[in-house]
C-alpha cells in the first residue's frame, strides 16, 4: 500500500482528477468528510490530508511515501526529497510585488514582507541586495499599504488582489504548479509500487486542464 | 537558565536505547575484525584547515567552531572518514591499511528535525583499487547490514564518473555543475531542463543530464546510460559499474543491489562508485560510502580509498524491536549480612552470572531477579 499526503483543499480535487484519469480509485477524495485519512477501495492506496506546507515534511519523514505539494511550498521548506513530476495544475508565480512607483527603485535596504521568508532570505541573499525580510501569515498584500514593507514576495495567480489595492507585480521570480515528490528511501523500496503510477500520471499529466 | 536541559539537536541514549546501540555495535564489532579491520579513535577536535583547506570537503556551515589558545580555528570532528584518510595518510607507513571505528560526528547545521551529534560505525579500506575492492566495499556494507539483523534493506549504487565525464566537453562552468549536480540530487528534472537552457550546454550532453534523474532501477539502466553519451570516461565508469555487479554477483550479493546514476554526491570528496543503504522501514539512509581516491592526497600521500559509514540511530529505527533486558540476579545485604552478601555476590560473578549489590535501606528496582537477602544468620531469603 502506498502513503500519499495530500493538501486540502483545490489542489486536493485537481489530484483526484488526475488519479482518476490513471485509473485509481480515488473517487473517495471528492467525498465530503472530516476523515484525515481515507483509504481506497482496494486497499491500493492510503491518502492522508495535511496542511499544505506539511506535505514536504510527512514525505520527507518516510510517513507518506509520495505526497503531492506546490513548487512554493517545496522552495520555502527546502526538505530533502525526490521532486518526480510537475503535474502542472495550481499554476501561478512567486513575484515581488508593490506600488508602481517602486519599480526600478534600488533602496540599500528593501524592506520585503512574505509568507516565504527562507525562499525570500536565499533570493536576495543570493543577488548580494541587503532586504529585510518581514515575516507575515496572511493578507500580505496589506503590508506596503500600512507602510510595514517597501514590497511584498508572494504567489500570484490572477493578480486580482493586488490590483484591487493598487498594487503591480515588479518581478516574476520562479514558476510555481503542484509537483509530485517522493521520499529518497521509499521510491527505491517501493519500487514496484511508485514506478508504474509515475509512468501512468506522466501520461495523463496536463490533461483537463 | 535552565541547566536540565539539553541544547537542541543533541541527546541522552537511556538504559534501553543503550542496550540497543551496544548491542548493534558490538556485532559489528565482531564482524568488522572478523575481516581485519583495526579500529581507531580519533582526536575529537581537529584543526578547520583540514577540512576547510583545499576544495573543502566539508561545508563550512557544518562545522562546531571554537578557538584555540593560540588562536587557530578548530572543529568538533565533522567526519569520520576524513579523520581516516588523514591518520593512513600521516601516521601509518603501510601502502594498505584497514582501518573501522565507532564514533559520533558533528553537525552544526543539523538542529530541529535532525541529530547535530551523530554516532557512526564504519570501515575504511586504503590502498585497493578496481571493481573487486569495491564490488568487496558493497558486498560487506550489505553483510554488515543483515549483521545487525536487518533483512529489509537495497544498496544503491551509483558512480560520480558518469556526471563527471558528461558534464566534458558540455560547455558547463563549475558554478553551473554544482547547480545542476543539486537539482538531479532531488530528482528534479524540471529545474535541470530550466538550468540547462539558462547555461547552454552542448546538446549531446543535454540529453544525458536529462535523463540522470530517470538512471535508476536495475542493472538495464547501466545501458541506457551508455546509449546517451560517447565520453570514454562516462562509458568507463558504467563498464566498471558492469564489472562491480559481476563481482557481487560472484559473491551472492547482488540480490541487495540496485542503480542509481542520479544520486551524484559531493565531486570534491568522492572520486568513483558511491553507494548509499536504504531500509525498508526508515525514510533516511542508514548507510552511506563510496570511492575517495583523493582525499589522502590532500594529507600528503596518494592512497586509493573506499568505505562507508553506518549511521547508528537511523539503523536501529530498522530494527524495530529492542533487545531483552539481559537477567540479574541481586543480592541485599541487612545489617549484619554484609559478610555473607559480599561473598554470595563473589561467587555468583565467578559463576559468570550478572549480579547487582544492594544494601538493605530502599527497594530493589525492578528487573532483578532473583534476589536474595543477606542477614545475620547468612543468606536468609530468596
Amino acid at each position: 500500500m502506498l502513503n500519499v499526503a495530500l493538501a486540502k483543499g483545490r489542489l486536493a480535487d485537481s489530484c483526484a482528477d488526475l488519479f482518476l484519469r490513471c485509473g485509481i480509485r480515488a473517487e473517495i477524495l471528492k467525498e465530503e468528510t472530516r476523515k484525515l485519512v481515507l483509504e481506497t477501495p482496494d486497499k491500493r492506496f492510503n491518502f492522508f490530508f495535511v496542511k499544505p506546507t506539511d506535505v514536504p515534511t510527512y514525505v520527507e519523514y518516510g510517513i507518506a511515501d509520495i505526497g503531492v505539494a506546490g513548487k512554493d511550498t517545496l522552495l520555502e521548506a527546502g526538505a530533502d526529497l525526490y521532486e518526480m513530476l510537475d503535474l502542472k495544475f495550481e499554476r501561478c508565480k512567486l513575484c515581488i510585488a508593490g506600488f508602481p512607483s517602486m519599480r526600478g527603485v534600488q533602496k540599500p535596504r528593501l524592506r520585503v514582507a512574505t509568507k516565504y521568508v527562507n525562499t525570500a532570505k536565499r533570493l536576495f541573499f543570493s543577488r548580494g541586495e541587503d532586504a529585510e525580510v518581514i515575516p507575515l501569515h496572511g493578507s500580505i498584500e496589506l503590508a506596503p499599504l500600512t507602510g510595514l514593507s517597501d514590497v511584498i514576495f508572494d504567489i500570484v495567480q490572477s493578480g486580482g488582489t493586488l490590483r484591487a489595492n493598487g498594487l503591480v507585480v515588479l518581478e516574476e521570480v520562479f514558476d510555481i504548479s503542484a509537483r509530485l515528490v517522493a521520499n529518497k528511501v521509499r521510491l527505491k523500496t517501493k519500487a514496484a509500487e511508485i514506478l508504474p503510477l509515475l509512468a501512468q500520471m506522466k501520461r495523463h499529466v496536463g490533461e483537463g486542464i | 537558565m535552565a541547566y536540565f536541559k539539553l541544547p537542541s539537536g543533541v541527546r541522552d541514549a537511556l538504559p534501553a536505547e543503550c542496550r540497543a546501540l551496544y548491542a548493534a555495535e558490538g556485532k559489528l564489532s565482531a564482524a568488522f575484525s572478523r575481516a581485519g579491520f583495526s579500529a581507531v579513535r580519533t582526536a575529537g577536535l581537529e584543526y578547520y584547515d583540514t577540512f576547510a583547506g583545499i576544495g573543502s570537503t566539508v561545508e563550512q556551515s557544518k562545522m562546531f567552531k571554537m578557538t584555540d589558545r593560540d588562536g587557530s580555528l578548530i572543529v568538533l570532528r565533522p567526519d569520520m572518514t576524513l579523520a581516516c584518510a588523514r591518520i593512513a595518510a600521516t601516521k601509518l607507513r603501510q601502502k594498505r591499511a584497514r582501518l573501522c571505528y565507532f564514533s559520533d560526528v558533528y553537525d552544526f547545521s543539523a538542529g530541529g528535525n535532525a541529530d547535530r551529534e551523530v554516532a557512526q560505525a564504519g570501515v575504511e579500506i586504503f590502498g585497493e583499487q578496481g571493481a573487486f575492492a569495491d564490488a568487496y566495499a558493497v558486498a560487506f556494507a550489505a553483510e554488515c547490514l543483515r549483521e545487525i539483523g536487518i533483512g529489509d534493506f537495497i544498496i544503491d549504487i551509483g558512480h560520480v564518473g558518469y556526471y563527471k565525464g558528461v558534464l566534458e566537453g558540455s560547455g558547463l562552468s563549475e558554478e553551473a555543475a554544482e547547480e545542476i549536480r543539486g537539482y538531479i540530487n532531488a530528482k528534479d528534472a524540471v529545474n535541470v531542463e530550466i538550468a540547462l537552457k539558462e547555461h547552454g550546454a552542448s546538446e549531446r550532453a543535454q540529453a544525458a543530464l536529462l535523463a540522470l534523474p530517470s538512471l535508476f532501477g536495475g542493472a538495464e539502466v547501466l545501458d541506457e546510460a551508455a546509449a546517451l553519451t560517447d565520453n570514454p570516461a562516462a562509458l568507463g565508469a558504467l563498464a566498471h559499474l558492469k564489472k562491480v555487479y559481476a563481482f557481487l554477483g560472484e559473491m551472492g550479493a547482488e540480490k541487495y543491489v540496485s542503480f542509481d546514476l542520479g544520486t551524484v554526491k559531493s565531486l570534491a570528496y568522492y572520486s568513483g562508485i558511491v553507494f548509499t543503504g536504504l531500509a525498508g522501514g526508515v525514510g533516511a539512509p542508514v548507510l552511506s560510502g563510496g570511492r575517495y581516491d583523493g582525499l589522502c592526497a590532500r594529507f600528503g600521500r596518494d592512497l586509493a580509498a573506499v568505505g562507508f559509514a553506518i549511521g547508528m540511530e537511523r539503523a536501529l529505527r530498522a530494527l524495530g524491536e529492542e533487545p531483552p533486558v539481559p537477567a540479574c540476579a541481586a543480592v541485599v545485604c541487612r545489617p549484619g549480612g554484609e559478610r555473607a552478601g559480599w561473598q554470595l555476590y563473589r561467587k555468583l560473578l565467578a559463576e559468570g552470572k550478572p549480579c547487582a549489590l544492594f544494601t538493605e535501606e530502599g527497594e530493589v528496582p525492578a528487573g532483578y531477579a532473583p534476589v536474595y537477602i543477606a542477614g545475620e544468620g547468612g543468606i536468609v531469603g530468596c
